[in-house]
């Protein structure tokens, strides 16, 4: 399971051949068990009406009056009582708005050169390296490129793919990577990784999420909210999806995941739709109740038709923020821009996504999946801004590790070094912040580690979050930049 | 208790005027044992005393006193009808994997005929909450079975708390889920000694609020309950074993009692505190009746069950006929668990197990048998209800009536009314109130039938309307 660069695979027109670890390897993301479930009010999405709410005396029955939205489960080592947990919530988004981390995981070993591509005096090594799959602006067929205008420093180019640089899509039609690089919103580091990779996904994986290269019962986020957070607000860390993220396992405070398929949200029977079953539903909610359970049930079941109406209006980005339609990702993003907006103490999301182990076909799957990658964190960024929240929300896009320098027999490329990173948003000082790996000068047929990811943490902890990255991160060396000074701007 | 206000009520009336008869008529009997049951109270039998009524059910208790059906309930052996469970077109292997371990569970309410001990069955793990994560599967299961076996009143009518209480303090599961195997008397663990007074078997505080017992009280009673190991030569299912050495033979002081208390002795001391009786009785009343006891009620039945050496039968007979079981019979008033749900449609449709959708679904609807959430069990009440949990049991109905199942009864020519009998007959012809019959009677007007295609969609959806809307969820 190690490392099955020698392995032979099939060519899979459709998508990318997997490994067999990495199907298995979900164990390596998530692995808790919730101690409990809270329902987070519908008032909470909507936006408390003073942006400073006051929920003194809090009971169940009086704040889930309009319905829950859905139910976050509750993770740490004790169990919280509900009411306590959203008190805390209410009363740390009360304190005022702290700096948020959005840690977007994509899955499977994001593939470098092909993502950034390399232009200028490596491009040669490049095409050589990768002749079916590399980008080319001379043959017909291929995705082209369009120059991050680095000049002689860093020669990169974003894949002329809707969400990444097709030239003349940007924040007018919903933009893309480009447009984020070149409203400097974007530091990059094309080439993370830890020194002497390992190239399982679950060793990988567990050591990027603990930070550390070691076994760890917590995650490095985890660690920084024992220190740092909140010992009764799960809401201060927030996995969007069913299961938590391995980076922010605490070893005491709370923390919560809380599923993102807001948009199915309602009711629905296979063959109908939920546009003829909602209103159903909710007429007969609206009977009378002669008792407590009968009123509970209808209320329940009324509110709920109400909450899908109500979310529909929320999944719907606005004007600028275009999230690219049937998107899991996207849900996540909004869902996340959505929580951090409802000032509910929230500090870290994360969310995995992706499918990005590109053993096979890569080109069939990789490239949809940039293209969609790109317009949702556009999308993402001007939500935070239609939000008015992008001045204290930074987002960090990784993967458990690059890829290797040339193509494989299948199309596609096996798993290697160096991975691509970047930290986005509008305080982020843009540039690149890191060296480009040569393919020209790779090591043992795998890109040069050019920044060890620990350091990149540490300065999201000193520069962002606030805290020791000594006591956090014991091993993690201060960034340095490639380009000079701080990852971002005062 | 209630004869004694009868016959007190007789002798007044005998010399008071008629006006005081009125005052008589605002105090009805507590007890319906020989009230005729209508319909709906013989739903709501059977979906408090079990998992929802078979239509030979109504069939039977229809017309007849209250009281026979409940001496049906706790005399008749529960025996399994029907075809055995399957996950996938493989037999269950519940010790091999947890899905199968709550299949074979939900199983046996979907099937079996006298659902009264299944149903005590799961409400003693919900009052003792072990957890399959802490034990083996195995272990698990067989908890389970000595809950079973010692609260099978049609078996041993003699069946009693007490006995229940002693063994499942010794249960290999119960020493490793509260850590008993680990008190020693150099190092006492006071894990079960407090579990065993704040969640089985005294409560907190009294009715009045006051303390029950002290945390001087926990510290003496775990000692007493000091000495026990688990052998785990056999893994999957190991066994419980005393050693005196590690036992502390000290005198203890606890609950207002003294002596050098062993296990079965401490136990003892627990049930005969005075808060014993009604802390008992007042979890079994809430099993079957929404409203709180009556005063009165809760002390015949805490005096009952003290005066019958805390047997279970005669408290199950007084509370499965009392007047309060019938409230609102007309309205449904307690909301369906997720596992009375799940089971109670599967029943209702004469569904057998044939896949995992039981407990997934019960799992999205926040129970999980055999994983309870904490020691105290689960929430319940009207928390089970949120957006969440309400979609769950509306998808329930999506996935139980698959295309095969709507099949099974399909009428080319049906016409909307009769599309909506199919239904309603399908689900077990479930409570509806008025609004919900017209509202889903004009619903099912607009929906097409003329090809198989449509006839199974609006079979699914009028079926998911009826069963899995908001009416479906009270009992």
């Amino acid at each position: 399971m190690d490392n099955d660069q020698t392995t032979p695979y099939d060519i899979d027109a459709i998508t990318a051949i997997h490994c067999a670890d990495c199907a298995r390897s979900d164990s390596a993301a998530y692995d808790a068990i919730p101690v409990d479930h809270m329902p987070i009010p519908t008032e909470a999405f909507a936006g408390f009406p003073d942006g400073v709410p006051t929920m003194g005396r809090l009971n169940r029955r009086r704040f889930l009056r309009n319905g829950a939205l859905g139910v976050a489960a509750i993770y740490g080592a004790s169990k919280i009582p509900w009411q306590n947990a959203f008190e805390a919530a209410v009363a740390e988004g009360a304190v005022g708005p702290n700096n948020v981390l959005v840690m977007l995981f994509l899955n499977g070993g994001n593939d470098g050169p092909n993502t950034f591509v390399p232009i200028g005096g490596d491009n040669a090594a490049y095409r050589t390296l990768r002749p079916t799959i590399a980008r080319a602006n001379d043959i017909a067929g291929r995705v082209g490129h369009t120059d991050m205008g680095l000049g002689a420093a860093g020669q990169l180019a974003l894949p002329n793919l809707p969400g990444m640089g097709l030239p003349g899509v940007g924040f007018a039609t919903g933009g893309n990577l480009l447009s984020l690089w070149q409203a400097n919103q974007i530091a990059l580091f094309p080439a993370a990784d830890y020194p002497n990779p390992n190239f399982s996904h679950f060793t990988s994986r567990d050591w990027w999420f603990a930070g550390r290269l070691m076994k760890s019962s917590t995650g490095w986020l985890g660690r920084w909210l024992d220190a740092y957070g909140s010992t009764t607000n799960p809401l201060q860390a927030v996995s969007i999806g069913s299961n938590i993220s391995k980076s922010i396992r605490t070893a005491r405070n709370p923390v919560a995941s809380i599923p993102e398929n807001i948009a199915g949200f309602g009711f629905n029977i296979s063959g109908s739709s939920p546009a003829v079953i909602n209103p159903q539903v909710g007429a007969i909610a609206g009977g009378s109740a002669g008792n407590a359970s009968t009123q509970r049930a209808r209320s329940t079941y009324g509110q709920t038709v109400t909450v899908a109406g109500q979310l529909a209006g929320v999944a719907q980005p606005g004007a600028n923020a275009a999230y690219p339609a049937n998107s899991s990702l996207s849900r996540r993003l909004q869902l996340a821009a959505a929580l951090i907006g409802a000032n509910l103490g929230t500090r870290v999301v994360t969310i995995d996504w992706g499918s990005f182990d590109t053993h096979g076909g890569q080109i069939a799957s990789h490239d949809p999946q940039l293209s969609i990658l790109g317009q949702a964190l556009a999308a993402f960024q001007a939500d935070l801004t239609a939000r008015g929240i992008q001045d204290r929300t930074a987002l960090v896009a990784f993967s458990e590790f690059g890829r290797r320098g040339g193509e494989n027999d299948s199309n596609g490329t096996d798993h290697g070094a160096g991975g691509t990173m970047w930290v986005q948003g509008a305080k982020v000082r843009g540039g690149l912040a890191g060296t480009p790996a040569p393919l020209s000068a790779l090591v043992n047929g795998n890109l040069q580690v050019t920044t060890d990811f620990r350091s990149v943490y540490s300065a999201l902890l000193s520069d962002w979050m606030g805290g020791d990255p000594g006591l956090i991160l014991p091993e993690a060396s201060p960034l340095t930049r490639a380009d000079g000074g701080l990852l971002f701007n005062p | 208790m209630a004869s004694t206000l009868t016959a007190q009520a007789k002798r007044t009336s005998a010399r008071r005027p008629p006006k005081r008869r009125f005052r008589r008529q605002r105090r009805p009997p507590l007890n319906w044992a020989d009230k005729k049951m209508t319909p709906a109270m013989v739903d709501r039998l059977f979906w408090r005393a079990g998992f929802g009524p078979r239509q030979e059910d109504r069939d039977r208790w229809v017309g007849k006193r209250v009281v026979l059906a409940v001496n049906w309930l706790l005399t008749t052996k529960p025996s399994l009808v029907g075809a055995p469970p399957s996950n996938n077109n493989a037999p269950l292997a519940p010790t091999a994997n947890d899905t199968d371990l709550v299949l074979q569970w939900v199983d046996r309410m979907v099937r079996v005929d006298n659902p009264l001990i299944e149903r005590l069955t799961f409400m003693w793990h919900d009052h003792f909450g072990i957890n399959r994560n802490d034990v083996t599967p195995r272990m698990a299961q067989k908890h389970i079975e000595l809950l079973r076996q010692l609260t099978d009143v049609t078996a041993n009518p003699a069946a009693d708390f007490r006995s229940l209480m002693q063994a499942v303090t010794i249960d290999p599961a119960m020493l490793r889920f509260l850590t008993g195997e680990f008190n020693v008397r150099r190092n006492p663990n006071e894990n079960f000694a407090r579990e065993i007074m704040e969640l089985y078997g005294i409560g907190v505080t009294n009715e009045q609020g006051q303390p029950n017992y002290t945390e001087t009280d926990v510290k003496e009673l775990a000692r007493a309950f000091s000495g026990w190991q688990i052998n785990n030569t056999n893994a999957q299912e190991p066994v419980a074993y005393f050693t005196a050495s590690r036992w502390d033979p000290g005198t203890k002081t606890a609950l207002g009692r003294t002596g050098s208390f062993d296990t079965p002795q401490a136990v003892d001391v627990v049930l005969a505190h005075p808060n014993h009786a009604p802390f008992l009785v007042r979890r079994i009343w809430d099993e079957f009746v929404q409203s709180p006891p009556e005063p009165a009620m809760l002390r015949d039945l805490a005096s009952t069950y003290v005066r019958r050496g805390l047997r279970l039968r005669p408290v199950l007979k007084k509370i499965l006929t009392s007047r309060a079981m019938f409230e609102s019979a007309n309205e449904p008033n307690m909301i369906k668990s997720p596992v009375v749900f799940v089971a109670g449609t599967m029943r209702a449709m004469g569904l057998t197990i044939t896949s995992g959708t039981p407990r997934n679904a019960m799992q999205s609807m926040g129970q999980d048998p055999y994983f309870p959430p904490d020691v105290s069990g689960w929430e319940g009440g009207q928390a089970w209800l949120d957006s969440n949990t309400a979609i769950a049991r509306f998808r329930l109905l999506n996935d139980l009536n698959s295309d095969a199942v709507i099949d099974r009864t399909d009428a080319t020519s049906e016409n909307a009314q009769q599309a909506y009998d199919r239904a309603y007959a399908a689900v077990g012809k479930p409570w509806l109130a008025p609004n919900t019959v017209a509202q889903i009677t004009a619903f099912a007007a607009t929906q097409p039938g003329a090809n198989i295609g449509q006839r199974r969609v609006r079979q699914r959806v009028l079926r998911a309307l009826m069963l899995g809307g908001p009416d479906g969820q009270v009992m």
